[in-house]
């Protein structure tokens, strides 16, 4: 009964918060076309919705979190640059990208900094409606996205901020780096700070009913904190070892259930594509790859470097592949989490888009109406196999993640072939598993 | 080749200000949490299904005891009714055997009783037949003598009296 009561409610929470993303997007696509317009009319072309740039903007992390229209949230900012050291403040000083402080300043959410030495430092007024545009321009026959500030008359070439790909994807170090308390990172703490709650408050309801049952938020964990030890860590790991790397496991398991699920909900406080960023599954995956590896034992390295129970002269050519895997079973976490929830969050900014593709930027109020049914119909579908995928991803992540350290705390006693096989057979199901 | 579509595809790109927070948050929850949440709870749940189970252990002996009881139960009811069985039929044979027995103490002693009277009877017969015959005999000598003292006077009469006697004797 009170379990079909919470579905009840989850499932009308759902659809509540569909209704209510439709909104909150109207708005804020409502203003984003009126940014198109204005920006496009600086250039003197065509107005038009942009679904691609208003998606790729959405799932951005940003340096403020935009709540309605012209609000948004400030967040603080700590800024490097390696010549100049930090700058902290709060992202309201920008003014919405109308304010440079010391070469800073905020373009669409996100801040950016200008390299010229030549621009002034200190608080700089940027005149113009909309002093920073960007361009596309083609760099060794590469196109690339440049963004720019007009001040002064002159132009002044835009930074974004430092990222790790080192220029494989676009990015690459720049003038400076951003450890700001960005949208992602404002989750990820109200994320941690949730955790903290809900479970010291269940810590406690072991301390205070213990010898009895469960009672109140206890019961409501219990069941999935019971379920990750019994169906993750416990055969994974194996009955020797889990219970040492069980509140790794549980971590990972809430940590990212609790980062996807603040994901899904359209709004402040929600709403931020945190485990759909690469650099947040990649701290995952380091995090793993080190666990995993500090831990291997004899066996695990044995298995790696000299593979027992085959042919000398395959035993090579398997280690070059071991040691290839030991680098990717990482990466492939990295890139499921990432992919999934990204992709999750893509379809469904892609069919709120659909309201203002379908009313032709505003134009077609009938076309707006049937965008918004169709739209909201799938969206409440999407939402729904969202909070599925939320969880499921959070469990495989934990789950592949303890079947990496089980298979690095594991003892073999013999060394025989069916045992090699039986090793891989387990791997490979486990991997199996995670692609369903 | 990532900026196909002309616009940021920015979340493909590791920002190290996310690295550095997500590693700082994760690893606070790992080690705090894990601290004063996981292991508790972990260690808490041990004990909760150790005591489930050894208490259905404990339930599981203490019918299969209460069983062994209820058999010994039965078996001693059962044991104490032949017993008491017995012990009537015992002091149902005793009873009877001393019933007879004082029957039969009874009879010998009446028989006794009756043999000593019978006896004493005949002996008193015998002694009063003795006196009576002494007595008889010293009647008939007294009547004999007061005869013979009247009729002894003369021959005749003392003939005729010991022929009488004589008659009378037989």
């Amino acid at each position: 009964m009170k379990l079909a009561l919470r579905a009840l409610f989850l499932l009308v929470l759902c659809f509540g918060l569909t209704t209510l993303n439709a909104q909150h997007d109207t708005d804020d696509h409502g203003h984003a076309s009126e940014l198109t317009e204005q920006d496009s009319g600086a250039h003197g072309s065509e107005a038009a919705y942009d679904p691609v740039g208003t998606v790729m903007h959405h799932i951005a992390d940003a340096n403020e979190f935009h709540i309605l229209g012209h609000y948004s949230i400030p967040l603080p900012v700590i800024l490097y640059a390696p010549e100049h050291g930090f700058k902290f403040g709060l992202s309201s000083m920008f003014d919405h990208g109308h304010e440079a402080v010391d070469g800073y300043v905020l373009n669409h959410g996100r801040v950016n900094r200008v390299a010229d030495p030549s621009f002034p430092s200190g608080h700089v007024h940027l005149s113009g409606e909309h002093p920073i545009h960007e361009d596309v321009v083609t760099v060794d026959g590469k196109k690339k996205d440049v963004a720019y500030l007009m001040h002064d008359g002159k132009k002044y070439m835009l930074d974004k901020p430092s990222t790790l790909d080192g220029g494989v994807l676009g990015g690459g170090i720049t003038s400076f780096y951003d450890f700001s308390i960005t949208k992602n990172v404002f989750t990820m703490l109200l994320a941690t700070i949730l955790l903290f709650i809900i479970f010291s408050i269940v810590a406690r309801g072991y301390k205070k009913n213990e010898g009895k049952a469960p009672s109140g938020l206890q019961s409501f964990m219990e069941p999935i904190f019971v379920f990750i030890r019994d169906e993750v860590s416990r055969p994974m790991i194996g009955e020797k070892h889990y219970e040492r790397f069980q509140p790794f496991v549980m971590a990972l398991f809430f940590f990212i259930l609790f980062c996807n699920l603040l994901g899904l909900i359209p709004f402040f406080p929600g709403s931020s594509n945190v485990t759909g960023n690469l650099g947040v599954t990649m701290a995952l995956a380091v995090i793993v790859f080190i666990v995993t590896n500090l831990n291997g034992k004899k066996d695990y390295w044995e298995h790696i470097f000299w593979m027992p129970g085959v042919p000398v002269f395959v035993k090579p050519v398997l280690a070059v592949v071991e040691i290839l895997g030991l680098f990717i079973k990482p990466f492939s976490l990295m890139i499921r989490l990432f992919a999934n929830i990204s992709a999750g969050h893509i379809i469904i900014l892609s069919l709120i888009g659909l309201v203002f593709v379908f009313g032709e930027n505003g134009t077609n109020v009938g076309g707006a109406a049937t965008g918004a049914f169709v739209g909201g119909l799938f969206t409440a579908f999407m939402n729904l196999i969202e909070l599925l995928v939320a969880f499921l991803q959070a469990f495989i992540f934990s789950m592949l993640a303890a079947s990496y350290i089980g298979a690095a705390v594991e003892e073999h006693d013999h060394h025989d072939e069916s045992h090699a096989v039986d090793h891989h057979h387990g791997g490979a199901h486990a991997e199996a598993v995670a692609h369903h | 080749m990532f900026n196909l579509f002309l616009v940021d595809f920015s979340v493909i790109k590791p920002d190290p200000g996310l690295l550095f927070w997500t590693t700082i948050f994760f690893l606070l929850v790992w080690i705090i949490l894990g601290k004063v949440a996981f292991k508790p709870i972990s260690k808490a749940l041990t004990k909760r299904e150790n005591d489930i189970q050894d208490s259905i252990d404990e339930a599981k002996l203490v019918q299969a005891q209460m069983a062994q009881l209820k058999e010994d139960n039965q078996r001693l009811l059962a044991e104490a009714r032949e017993e008491s069985t017995r012990i009537v039929a015992e002091a149902e044979a005793f009873a009877k055997k001393r019933r007879d027995d004082a029957v039969n103490e009874a009879k010998e002693a009446a028989q006794k009783v009756s043999e000593n009277a019978q006896r004493e009877i005949a002996n008193m017969r015998d002694s009063a037949m003795a006196d009576l015959k002494k007595e008889v005999g010293a009647m008939a000598l007294d009547i004999a003598e007061k005869v013979i003292r009247k009729d002894l006077k003369s021959d005749a009469t003392q003939k005729a009296l010991v022929s009488e006697l004589v008659n009378n004797l037989n």
